[in-house]
């Protein structure tokens, strides 16, 4: 299927539900709002639509993330260290205004831990964190098959090849003038628009 | 302590946090509620709420402080942050699943790492105080060297300025106790972490600029 998918911001949905004319899926029209990802098809007809701006298209390959020099690193890991001694203390005092600052010490923990490489599950930093958990679990009760879970759903993105650089390609519909975009159409596509099948693809050049 | 789910719009009634600003103490027991409370935001009555399941689930890991191999510089607290932060990063692709995943990681290193010995407000004024003299200046200034390196900047003037409301906060807190709190409600910004004492929520975050929903109500301890 298509290289992004549709995803709704329910703060700014108007429920003009002009997604759920267009969807040639049906992946926008869901009991609880959230597009089913399982049946988007990555065509972008209801984000266009859409006239509270509340859909986006999100890639399903997300870039490398930007790299950190090592000195900043080390610079933020002295920070996360700090901020989490901080939470630490505030989590063994009592009443609200202790709550609060456990709270907003964990918060700059993650931000920080976020720029100290962090920022994204499909990074290789993330995931030499949780293969090294999987192999050395720090205790016997550690969820370990919930890491092995994550590392099986969420792929590494850090190869050699930026997604920005691959070579993406146009297919046009030649019965309706759909133009689908990606690097591959995929094989038994469907036009979303007209239905037409696989073979009424032609590659644009 | 359990929590009870109102089946018509979503609301949590969390026993351990009460709802102290409508006369309901932390620590109420759903059945000592009322028979003709409703719910605080859709008017559900009591019998729309059913219990939350797992809410009694005891999470008592042992205490895991040594982690092998190069992972040895991270606390398990330090860990717990990676992981709830690495599920916002989920939550920001709309992946719930995995992030749910990230969060139970999260709350294991939570529980299983190991309590500070006998903590003070002293002491985080202490490293309070270290942060804002040595801390993020010298960071700061690793950040300038070129390429510069807007995005840790960034985080770090964030907190650079949430540590100084921190400073502001607990030098008060010694003074006062908790009657600063008195008749009053206390926020946290769920982006940046600044603390905001007063009626209402700013609104926009004086730091980072969310708006005033981004804002937590802290109301109780769960404990």
């Amino acid at each position: 299927m298509g290289d992004k998918y549709a995803v709704r911001n329910i703060r700014l949905c108007t429920k003009d539900c002009l997604c759920l004319y267009v969807c040639p899926t049906g992946a926008a029209d869901t009991e609880n709002s959230i597009i089913d990802i399982s049946k988007c098809i990555g065509c972008g007809i209801c984000s266009q639509a859409c006239p509270s701006g509340a859909i986006s298209m999100v890639p399903k390959e997300l870039p490398p993330q930007q790299k950190h020099s090592e000195k900043v690193t080390a610079a933020l890991n002295a920070l996360l260290s700090s901020k989490s001694e901080q939470e630490n203390i505030a989590s063994g005092l009592s009443g609200i205004f202790a709550y609060a600052v456990e709270k907003s010490c964990r918060i700059q923990a993650e931000d920080i831990a976020r720029e100290a490489g962090y920022m994204l599950p499909q990074s290789h930093i993330a995931h030499e964190f949780l293969r090294k958990l999987v192999n050395n679990p720090p205790s016997e009760d550690f969820p370990k098959e919930t890491a092995e879970k994550i590392l099986q759903m969420i792929p590494e993105n850090d190869s050699d090849v930026l997604p920005g650089e691959k070579t993406i390609k146009k297919w046009k519909c030649s019965v309706c003038g759909y133009v689908y975009e990606g690097e591959k159409l995929p094989e038994g596509f469907v036009c979303p628009v007209c239905k037409a099948p696989y073979e009424k693809f032609t590659e644009q050049k | 302590m359990k929590k009870y789910v109102c089946k018509v719009c979503g609301y949590v009634y969390d026993e351990a946090k009460g709802i102290p600003s409508a006369g309901i103490p932390a620590g109420t027991k759903f059945e000592q509620l009322p028979e003709n409370w409703v719910c605080p935001v859709c008017g559900a009555s009591k019998s729309m709420f059913k219990l939350v399941e797992d809410s009694e689930k005891k999470t008592s890991y042992k205490t895991a402080e040594s982690v092998a191999g190069d992972m040895k510089e991270l606390t398990a607290l330090e860990m717990s942050a990676v992981c709830s932060n690495l599920a916002r990063g989920c939550e920001k692709q709309y992946k719930a699943e995995e992030a749910g995943m990230f969060s139970e990681l999260a709350n294991y290193f939570k529980a299983a790492s190991k309590p500070y010995e006998n903590p003070d407000m002293s002491k985080l004024m202490a490293l309070i105080d270290r942060d804002i003299e040595e801390g993020f200046g010298s960071a700061k200034e690793e950040t300038l060297s070129q390429p510069k390196d807007r995005g840790a900047l960034r985080a770090l003037t964030w907190s650079e300025k949430v540590t100084l409301i921190l400073k502001s906060l607990v030098e008060r807190y010694e003074k006062e106790g908790d009657a600063m709190l008195e008749n009053t409600g206390v926020y946290v910004c769920t982006i940046c972490g600044f603390i905001y004492i007063g009626a209402q929520p700013p609104a926009i975050c004086p730091v980072c600029k969310v708006p005033s929903w981004k804002f937590e109500k802290i109301e109780g301890r769960a404990l």
